[in-house]
């Protein structure tokens, strides 16, 4: 048995928390160990003196303090719990079942009817919109469909297609400035001139309203464009207009209009 | 039917305070009041022992009461309840000498006389009263560990494993701590009684 082996079973012995078997093996220990021996019976005389240390009674000061502390505690342990219970109270008077029903139900009609309205007003706009394209597709393609066409009726009711157009593209532009010089028809050809001056902010049909003066024959087209060009101040239908009278045959009072126009342009 | 060996009747104790301890829990504070009765001299003593100063050891242990009902949400009731309340005592010394750095061995002389009546009874002669009151100013004089385990050891209802779970270690540890103390506070005695 080593010192601390011997410390731990001394106390154990000494607080009579050893097995017999124990007790047994250290009782014979301190028995064939002198030194051993007078250790223990020093340890063991301390531990009684130990007893002898008399400890006074606490006064009743310190059980007057202690339930007054609990008595108090309790107190505020109540009014909290009555706090409680008064919340817990209005709450199930606010939140009774019959109320709870009744808002669960108006909010469960107010979500759908919002649901509802929305979904009618995603289920109307969408048609349009895709209607929308798709009739601009098709008038486009009705549009070039009609300007090839012999008829010189259908070639204009194409030019009028044209009109409705929202936002033409540039193969109906294309067309349109076709049909200004090429179409046999001055009607029609008129038809493109007033159709293309809805358009006269993009710079291909200002372009090609420019290009297309010195082709023109006919003495309306060629009044038309001088007063287009007039209200637009094109300044580059100058040199056109120029041309045209140096190389065609033109009406006395065309000839006027356009030397007007071509002054009241510079 | 004989007597209930110790162990049993210990455990049986320990059931109780932890039953009364989960009431306290749930909001019962009355039944503070019980555990307090039943353990009020004990505590007493404990910081009595610690302390040597009888109206301080009175605060303290109303002070592990208040402290038992501030935390006792964290109570498991699984464990020793001694264990448990030593360990809070244990804090509320420490927290006490902290806040007032006073001198432990000063001895008040009200101290002396509570002591000295309470014993007048028990002990007669002079010669006993001074060997008391020598072998207390050796306990004074031991470090607050080494009074500490002594003063568990000494209760009887307490184990050494539970006296380990107060003091933070092994029950073997326990023991040679109270060892060591015991031998100590006989060497302290001892060369008090040195002329």
């Amino acid at each position: 048995m080593n010192e601390e082996q011997f410390e731990v079973m001394a106390m154990a012995y000494l607080k009579d928390e050893i097995s017999k078997e124990n007790k047994m093996e250290f009782e014979a220990f301190i028995a064939n160990n002198t030194d051993y021996r007078k250790e223990f019976d020093a340890l063991t005389a301390s531990w009684n003196d130990f007893d002898s240390i008399v400890v006074p009674e606490p006064s009743e000061n310190m059980d007057k303090a202690f339930f007054q502390m609990l008595g108090s505690a309790i107190e505020k342990e109540k009014e909290r719990l009555n706090w409680a219970t008064q919340v817990q109270e209005i709450l199930a008077l606010i939140f009774r079942p019959q109320l709870a029903y009744g808002i669960l139900i108006l909010a469960l009609g107010v979500s759908v009817g919002y649901f509802m309205k929305q979904d009618n007003t995603i289920q109307q706009i969408e048609p349009k919109v895709v209607s929308n394209d798709e009739t601009e597709e098709v008038r486009e393609k009705l549009v070039l469909t009609l300007l090839e066409q012999p008829s010189a009726n259908k070639r204009l009711e194409g030019v009028n297609e044209a009109n409705k157009i929202s936002k033409v593209d540039e193969t109906v532009i294309n067309a349109l400035l076709k049909t200004l010089n090429s179409d046999a028809n001055v009607n029609v050809r008129l038809a493109a001139i007033e159709s293309l001056t809805n358009y006269v902010d993009n710079p291909v049909v200002r372009q090609g309203l420019i290009q297309s003066i010195p082709n023109q024959e006919s003495p309306i087209i060629q009044v038309t464009l001088a007063n287009l060009m007039v209200a637009l101040q094109e300044k580059k239908s100058v040199e056109p207009f120029k041309q045209l009278l140096r190389e065609k045959q033109l009406d006395t009072t065309v000839k006027k209009k356009i030397e007007n126009s071509i002054e009241s342009i510079i | 039917m004989g007597s209930i060996p110790f162990v049993n009747q210990s455990k049986m104790q320990q059931l109780s305070d932890n039953s009364l301890m989960l009431k306290v829990k749930s909001g019962e504070l009355d039944k503070l009041g019980l555990l307090y009765e039943r353990h009020k001299k004990r505590l007493f003593g404990f910081f009595y022992n610690m302390n040597s100063d009888a109206m301080t050891s009175e605060d303290l242990v109303q002070n592990v009461f208040v402290r038992m009902m501030k935390y006792k949400h964290s109570y498991s009731g699984e464990g020793s309840f001694l264990a448990w309340m030593f360990s809070m005592a244990r804090n509320v010394n420490n927290d006490y000498h902290n806040k007032n750095k006073k001198s432990r061995n000063q001895y008040e002389l009200s101290t002396v006389e509570y002591k000295l009546e309470a014993t007048e009874t028990i002990e007669n002669t002079m010669d006993q009263k001074d060997a008391i009151a020598q072998l207390n100013r050796a306990m004074q004089n031991l470090s607050t560990d080494k009074r500490e385990v002594l003063i568990l050891s000494k209760f009887k209802e307490m184990r050494f494993s539970e006296i380990g779970q107060v003091l933070g270690c092994s029950e073997n540890t326990a023991k040679v701590k109270a060892h060591r103390a015991l031998k100590e506070l006989k060497t302290v005695f001892n060369q008090m009684q040195i002329p």
